[in-house]
């Protein structure tokens, strides 16, 4: 409506209008994309022009290997071990993460008392720095003095103080535990968010049908929480795969390799080896692992605002 | 679900034990840092202090380089909101109220940098630094925080932007007012809550950012507090606990107080961030 009284009295003035206009949005986001192209557009077409290369890092003097570098890291074991422990602190901590999620936001959509509040402190450890996570479990997690030992001490479950981040499995088991810790939050507040827009009709309608709350869980809350369930599974899928701060500051990839992660090697290649041209391959190499989430997630998301 | 008006105490009870369970650690660190040092390695431990001191804050600000850090972290996480509002809040307005080619194309483009791994341009941005000659500066790190916060804050702010009413834009342009008017009398204010909620997460993103800054940043000159506080851990003989959660209750201070006054936008934040169902 508003449009047709802005078409105002001519059509050509409109049109220069409409040109004037256009140009001024490019005006807008021409500094945006200037900056764009100089810090992410340039790296990125330069980390794959480094990784054709073999750079000694100190000197950063280097020669041109091709796609030798490519060759020795798919043909190395170390790059499929350090793969699958990548999968595995992803799945294992994407699923807690999705559990203690989803079943705290549940708690946290009743009808409880000092409901807000509730929800505001459990947003807490996501938003803490990885740097403060990290130390306050490493303090809980101190082998004489942490407080973890001691109440598990005293309750019999264990006779020895437990070493968390020395030794396999427990440095896997405790660095996703962590994770879970740090990120759930994120997925209780996508989930409570979704949980508001649930009409109530939806379950009195299946009280009346004669379901528990089991049953209205199965078949009324989980159906209308897949769409933002996937959305969820495929950002922090990126987001945990990539992850470096936590893990290389809980056990620096250790004990010896065993939570190395591919951000983790690739840190060591370059800075530990010195070899800044095979990192760079090992970078490459992660992201080609997660551009198919990263067109999963894009697909999906281009595809809801269609709708909207 | 839930029933109307009556607050559920078993829920309350079940709920409040995870939130609490949740946030302990936490409380842990803060009660730890104003333990004296004799409580901390008494056996068994106590939960609440006997004693409390702020000894360690003291020794913290006055025998440690923290304040230093603390000072750069606020400079460099200040400086990339700034950098970063500014330019989304342009780009935004441009990306959702005017047309011209190559428009959308720009928007996708914005949504997979937002997923790009940082790792993947680390090494890149760690050799143009140094080429130019800024590696080791406050400047390298709010250069290398723009990668990922400004197409997240362009997101976000695209996401305000969109769900904002145009017709009070239309209403001003047809009374007279020029493109450019219109933006600071109408389209600025109605954004203003979008605008705080974008600012207060790059402001807090770039405040924990710890990556960037131990591989571009190698001197105390320029050192921000992520891994200037890990540097007390590593370089100190014998590790002060009640020292280092003393720092740690110090550098989440920024965010107890977002907490206490700007919880709202936080949330908001949340919501617009890409995982709206």
């Amino acid at each position: 409506m508003t449009v047709a009284v802005l078409g105002g009295p001519t059509r050509a003035r409109t049109f220069s209008l409409q040109r004037q206009y256009a140009l001024l949005g490019m005006l807008l986001i021409a500094p945006t994309i200037l900056v764009f192209c100089a810090v992410i557009v340039y790296p990125l077409i330069y980390a794959i022009y480094l990784s054709l290369f073999s750079i000694y890092t100190p000197t950063l003097q280097g020669h041109w290997v091709g796609l030798d570098n490519f060759r020795q890291m798919f043909g190395s074991g170390e790059f499929w071990t350090t793969l699958q422990t990548n999968v595995i602190w992803t799945v294992g901590t994407l699923t807690l993460q999705v559990v203690f999620g989803v079943g705290t936001a549940l708690l946290l959509n009743q009808n409880i008392w000092f409901r807000s509040l509730a929800r505001s402190l459990v947003l807490f450890p996501y938003f803490v720095s990885t740097v403060v996570a990290v130390l306050v479990w490493r303090w809980m997690f101190n082998d004489v003095y942490g407080i973890l030992n001691h109440v598990l001490l005293q309750a019999g479950v264990v006779d020895l103080p437990v070493d968390w981040l020395g030794r396999m499995p427990n440095a896997m088991a405790s660095v996703i535990l962590i994770g879970a810790w740090k990120y759930f939050p994120f997925v209780v507040i996508a989930v409570l968010a979704r949980l508001q827009t649930i009409p109530p009709q939806l379950y009195e309608a299946a009280t009346i049908d004669g379901a528990g709350v089991w049953g209205r869980f199965w078949d009324v809350t989980l159906p209308q929480l897949r769409e933002v369930l996937v959305v969820i599974v495929l950002l922090r899928t990126i987001w945990d795969f990539k992850e470096f701060d936590l893990i290389y500051l809980l056990t620096g990839g250790g004990p010896v390799t065993s939570t190395q992660t591919l951000p983790l090697l690739v840190y060591k290649q370059a800075f530990g080896l010195n070899a800044m041209g095979t990192a760079s391959t090992y970078a490459i190499g992660m992201l080609l692992v997660l551009l198919t989430f990263m067109a999963l997630y894009l697909s999906r998301v281009g595809h809801e605002k269609e709708q909207t | 679900m839930t029933e109307h008006g009556t607050k559920s105490v078993g829920a309350t009870i079940v709920a409040w034990t995870v939130v609490l369970a949740t946030i302990f650690p936490l409380l842990w660190m803060a009660i730890t840092s104003i333990k004296p040092q004799q409580e901390l390695f008494r056996m068994p431990p106590m939960f609440l202090p006997e004693n409390v001191t702020l000894e360690h804050y003291r020794n913290l600000l006055e025998n440690t380089p923290f304040l230093k850090y603390f000072g750069h972290s606020l400079v460099i996480a200040t400086s990339t909101t700034l950098l970063v509002v500014v330019l989304g809040v342009f780009g935004a307005y441009s990306l959702v109220r005017f047309s011209y080619p190559g428009r959308e194309r720009i928007a996708l483009v914005v949504l997979s940098t937002y997923l790009l791994p940082s790792v993947v341009l680390v090494l890149p941005l760690y050799l143009m630094m140094v080429k130019v000659g800024v590696a080791n500066t406050l400047l390298s790190l709010v250069i290398a925080y723009t990668t990922f916060s400004l197409p997240y804050a362009l997101w976000l702010l695209r996401a305000f932007m969109a769900s904002a009413p145009e017709d009070l834009e239309w209403a001003a342009l047809v009374d007279g007012a020029s493109r450019l008017g219109a933006f600071v009398d109408v389209v600025l204010p109605q954004a203003l809550p979008g605008i705080i909620s974008t600012a207060v997460f790059t402001f807090i993103v770039g405040w924990n950012e710890y990556f960037y800054a131990l591989i571009l940043v190698n001197s105390d000159s320029a050192r921000p507090l992520t891994t200037g506080v890990m540097n007390m851990l590593i370089t100190s003989f014998n590790i002060e606990w009640s020292l280092l959660m003393a720092a740690s209750v110090m550098m989440s201070l920024p965010l107890i107080v977002i907490f206490v006054f700007l919880q709202s936008h936080l949330t908001r934040g949340f919501a617009a961030s890409g995982v709206k169902g």
